[in-house]
């Protein structure tokens, strides 16, 4: 593979970072044959379009040889390592550094726990919480449950069933864990194609460069930790009989009726797919909407939409005891009264980074206060030999930006490319129905940021709806800095919101102005062409004076003439 | 704004002239581009006439209706029959999701049917209302030049009305075509095709370009059974030769019969339905046979020759970069122009126009990286070059990134079907110069990518982006190494 040599990611020099200057004391190649120096980001950007990157000398860099990063970590480059890099955890961040590591030339073991749906100190899997108890499982299940709302629109086109369609929960999750099972089995053959060793047991950090897997101890030059998060269920009386979502995307039987307890992603996910697959929904959630941090606009219309399609929420009302009856159903009592005859109560209250019984604390790892792995830039701890990535370290959880720390952790170590994780311009999407996909700052952040900011939306009825009769909308929006004409976020909630944010992403990345979208033309007819016909800002938010203009949108009905 | 007309800095005369002019533009044709000229004309201070034939989803020399081509018999109810059609799979990919479903699920073409027409209606009325809102005069009618400042409508009743304007648009765009072969009058156009009182059993499709693909895949959706005939070896001609291959398999994984370098040669009334002959000696029995055999621009009838506007070949009016025909104050936007043939375009070349003409800002229209999606079932979409075009036009070397894989729903429904993503790069500026795919929501993913594109995005910026997860558009940003590298000066791998 000749990955990532053809595409060098954005990266520093030991110049720009001093954080590094120990740990890179050996001299770096000729700076021709680096990817630019990259100190600052408004630098970056400049550099980056005026001096493409040199993909000729880049090609014949290739090298298989550990080098470098083996001095000021504590490790004595003439002791012998059973492996260059030990990765506790094999979920998508420990499994893509130990590929990359191998495929760099170094000799790579990971650790992961026996395959389990639900996990635990002792149950995991190849695969982690992505493959096994997170997006994969959860898109499949969203994928079974969307189908309800597709018999529902076909009405509209015509089609009808003799019989409504019906739904048997064991064929699915049958389905869905034969899915998960082949999946495992392609991530365990991924790291045997790549030469990584796999341990399977519980890791267990003895010192800087010991790990012991289940009584048997290996040295590492480096240690990875990447051993992910869990599901959190706060303690209240009859806590114990509240489900997680391990267990949520894995129930023996149907939810009759279901409370989601929780705002986040994962409690408007699961409410969706819940609602699809015709449980009874109520979503409890703490504050007046769901989804904190998102674009309060954004919030407003997907609870709306959910709504819409049958879930209930109870909003400000927090759960304080769940009381089980006779007959086995549940009662959840809030702050506001109790409501009876639940099948199940699922929390999504948040997740934990897993670093209990880890041996961290005593090499001198620190800890974050809600326990993750407190690591710098380059995602190293505290223990120079010992480095941390994804969940575990409570940055931002998400399966891509632990492959880009993994990979980023793997070029720093072994490829002599110390390289920092981008955190800018993530993009995200949340699979509820609809879902939701977005950019860079919400309204609110931009305000704060940026002061003199337009705001483009569009509210509109997709051309499906006007056939299927279903009172289904999206809803777009641009956040646009008025100085600079800058794309400062980019939102939408409607079908297809993730699989359309996509490419505007990197159209960010490439620095992307509002000119940019009005100059590009649409595709036609399709959803995503309403992001380039975006005329006249909705509204625009001046610092001084401290007023917001309030604009009329006349134009939207106009909307593709 | 003022009534008054702002600035004209192409013609540049004095503004006592124009009272000579019962209009400042005149527009024949009220769809895509005739509709946007109009108001955004009208918006500058133009005073704007507008005709338009009277409604029908069929057209005609005869008959049209305000929202033109797009929205009454292209683009609008196109795709809404691809909604319809494409649930018929969804349908099938449900049943291992745990849903049980009838075998056999009753489709209703004339429900389908009729609330595509109601649709259809819905959107001409909105269309005139926002031409009546921007100030746009609408006469119904029939348009014709009878000077080079001078219009005629005959309306309904066959009464003309004639008057002045100081610039003429034609904004007339295109009709479908019919290949002259023995009893092609059984045979219908995409018009026609669009308003069937049946739903077909049993459909032959002749032609290879996205009307055909795209129709071919609405029958099939639906439950007919389809055979596609096309002159060459792959259909989608233009396109990039490998996405070709990928949809001409596609199809025949939905179960459309393809009969590639196959031309009809004649259709026969039979009791049993139209029989087909094929020029390879085949016969076949179908319920519809469909022309999608190109479109010819609407020119005809316009009596351009009695002003000189000058026409090509094909019978398009010909115009310079800022849409402006050999007669100074006529000017042509849209199919009636065959440069790019897509509603978007014929937006941006009406906006363009009239910026041009009414706005003082002289605008050429941009034709670089137009994106564009074929609606076949999956559907295709493109933006920038294909790997062909790009080797073409190439001066150094050329590296292309391709992603083929199942996509997560397939897993568990079973579907047999990839989804196919390319990127084109010049190696040289790193710049992403093409990419297309074909898979379920290519057209929506597309928008986005083609945005990129014009951004100037490199490979490294794609790279540094990081994915959506799980989603099939977060293919585009994990292509980390190139399939191949075409050296400059190499020939196309494929020639199909």
């Amino acid at each position: 593979m000749a990955t990532s040599l053809s595409t060098p990611k954005l990266t520093t020099t030991m110049s720009s970072s001093p954080a590094l200057h120990n740990l890179f004391s050996r001299k770096l190649p000729s700076p021709l044959s680096l990817p630019k120096t990259l100190s600052s980001l408004s630098h970056l950007r400049r550099t980056s379009t005026s001096h493409p990157h040199p993909h000729h000398h880049l090609h014949f860099r290739r090298r298989f040889s550990v080098r470098a990063v083996d001095s000021g970590n504590g490790a004595d480059s003439t002791r012998h390592y059973d492996f260059d890099l030990f990765t506790i955890g094999a979920g998508s961040g420990g499994v893509r550094a130990s590929r990359f590591a191998a495929n760099f030339g170094a000799s790579v073991a990971v650790c992961e726990l026996p395959f389990s749906t639900i996990s635990s100190d002792t149950a995991g899997g190849v695969g982690g919480t992505c493959v096994l108890r997170g997006c994969v499982p959860k898109k499949l299940l969203v994928y079974a449950s969307k189908f309800a709302h597709e018999f529902e629109e076909s009405n509209g086109f015509g089609w009808r069933y003799e019989t409504e369609p019906k739904h048997d929960w064991s064929t699915l999750i049958a389905n869905k864990n034969a899915e998960l099972k082949r999946l495992t089995g392609i991530y365990k053959n991924v790291l045997g194609n790549a030469n990584v060793t796999l341990i399977e047991g519980r890791g267990k950090i003895v010192d800087p460069h010991t790990v012991d897997v289940e009584g048997k101890l290996y040295s590492a030059r480096h240690i990875l930790v990447s051993v992910g998060g869990r599901p959190f269920i706060p303690e209240i009386p009859g806590s114990e009989y509240a489900i997680d979502s391990d267990a949520a995307l894995d129930l023996p039987t149907k939810p009759e009726k279901i409370a989601i307890v929780g705002g986040g992603y994962i409690a408007v996910e699961f409410a969706g797919i819940f609602n699809g697959l015709t449980s009874d929904v109520h979503v409890f959630i703490r504050q007046k909407k769901v989804l904190r941090g998102f674009d309060e606009e954004v919030r407003d219309f997907v609870q709306e939409q959910m709504a819409l399609r049958g879930i209930e929420f109870h909003a400000e009302e927090s759960p304080q005891a769940i009381v089980k009856a006779a007959d086995g159903s549940l009662s959840l009592k809030t702050n506001k009264g109790t409501i009876e005859g639940f099948s199940h109560i699922m929390f999504a209250t948040g997740r934990r980074p897993n670093t209990k019984d880890l041996g961290l604390e005593a090499v001198g790892v620190k800890l974050s206060k809600n326990g993750a792995i407190e690591v710098d830039k380059f995602s190293r701890t505290a223990v120079p030999s010992i480095w941390a990535v994804g969940d575990v370290t409570d940055r931002v959880n998400l399966t891509p930006v632990a492959l880009m720390e993994g990979g980023a952790i793997a070029k720093t170590l072994f490829l002599n490319e110390p390289t920092m994780p981008d955190y800018r311009a993530v993009p995200s999407a949340v699979f509820s129905q609809p879902p939701i996909g977005q950019v860079g700052l919400s309204e609110e952040q931009a305000v704060e940021q940026y002061g003199d900011v337009d705001i483009y939306t569009s509210n509109f009825r997709p051309l499906k709806a006007t056939l299927s009769g279903l009172p289904d909308r999206t809803f777009m929006k641009l956040i646009v800095c008025a100085k600079t004409n800058k794309v400062l976020g980019l939102h939408m909630c409607g079908e297809d919101s993730p699989e359309i944010v996509q490419g505007f992403a990197v159209a960010v990345k490439a620095g992307l102005t509002k000119a940019d979208l009005d100059s590009t033309i649409g595709i036609h007819p399709t959803a995503a062409e309403e992001f380039v016909t975006m005329r006249t800002p909705t509204r625009k938010t001046r610092k001084d004076p401290p007023s917001q203009e309030k604009l009329d949108s006349n134009v939207k009905a106009a909307k593709g003439v | 704004m003022s009534r008054k007309m702002l600035i004209d800095g192409e013609v540049n005369q004095p503004n006592e002239q124009e009272a000579h002019y019962d209009f400042d533009l005149f527009v024949i044709g009220a769809g895509s581009g005739g509709v946007r000229a109009s108001r955004i004309s009208a918006n500058f201070g133009a005073k704007v006439g507008i005709c338009e034939l009277p409604f029908h989803p069929v057209s005609s020399e005869v008959i049209g209706g305000v929202g033109g081509t797009c929205v009454i018999r292209g683009c609008v109810p196109k795709k809404i029959l691809v909604y319809g059609a494409s649930f018929g799979g969804e349908i099938e990919d449900a049943r291992n999701y745990g849903w049980e479903v009838n075998e056999k699920v009753d489709f209703n073409w004339k429900k389908l049917l009729q609330k595509k027409t109601d649709e259809i209606i819905r959107l001409n009325g909105v269309y005139k209302r926002l031409l009546s809102n921007s100030g746009v005069k609408l006469f119904e009618g029939e348009g014709k030049i009878v000077g080079p400042n001078d219009v005629e409508v005959t309306q309904l009743d066959g009464t003309k009305l004639s008057y002045s304007a100081k610039h003429i648009l034609i904004a007339t765009g295109s009709r479908a075509q019919r290949p002259a072969i023995p009893g092609q009058e059984l045979g219908i156009s995409s018009d026609e095709a669009l308003s069937l009182e049946e739903l077909p059993k049993r459909a032959v499709v002749l032609g290879g370009g996205y009307i055909a693909v795209e129709f071919a895949s609405i029958w099939r959706g639906m439950g007919a059974s389809v055979d596609l005939f096309f002159r060459k070896e792959l259909p989608l001609r233009g396109f990039d030769d490998e996405l070709r291959a990928v949809v001409a398999r596609n199809l025949e994984g939905r179960g459309i019969d393809l009969h590639p370098q196959t031309n009809l040669t004649e259709l026969v009334k039979t009791e049993d339905g139209i029989k087909v002959r094929t020029d390879h000696g085949e016969e076949l029995i179908a319920d519809v046979v469909l022309f999608a055999t190109g479109r010819s621009p609407n020119t005809k009838r316009l009596n351009l020759e009695a002003v000189g506007v000058e026409l090509d070949k094909t019978g398009a009016i010909k115009v310079d970069e800022y849409s402006r025909t050999n007669v100074p104050n006529i000017w042509a936007v849209g199919d009636v122009t065959n440069r790019v043939n897509l509603t978007p375009v014929a937006l941006m070349e009406g906006t363009c126009f009239a910026k041009t003409v009414f706005g003082g800002q002289p605008s050429k229209p941009d034709y670089r990286d137009i994106p564009c999606a074929v609606f076949c079932i999956p559907p295709l979409s493109v933006v920038g070059l294909s790997e062909e075009q790009a080797i073409e036009q190439a001066k150094g070397d050329i590296l292309v990134f391709t992603s083929t894989f199942n996509p997560m729903k397939n897993t568990v429904s079973g579907r047999q079907e990839k989804t196919i993503m390319k990127l084109i790069v010049d190696a040289e500026t790193d710049k992403v110069i093409g990419a297309s795919m074909c898979g379920p929501d290519a057209a929506e993913i597309m928008q986005g990518i083609a945005i990129a594109l014009k951004c100037g995005a490199t490979k490294a910026q794609f790279d540094s982006t990081v994915g959506i997860h799980p989603s099939s558009a977060e293919e585009f940003v994990t292509m980390r190494s190139a399939t191949r590298r075409i050296v400059a000066g190499t020939k196309p791998k494929t020639n199909l």
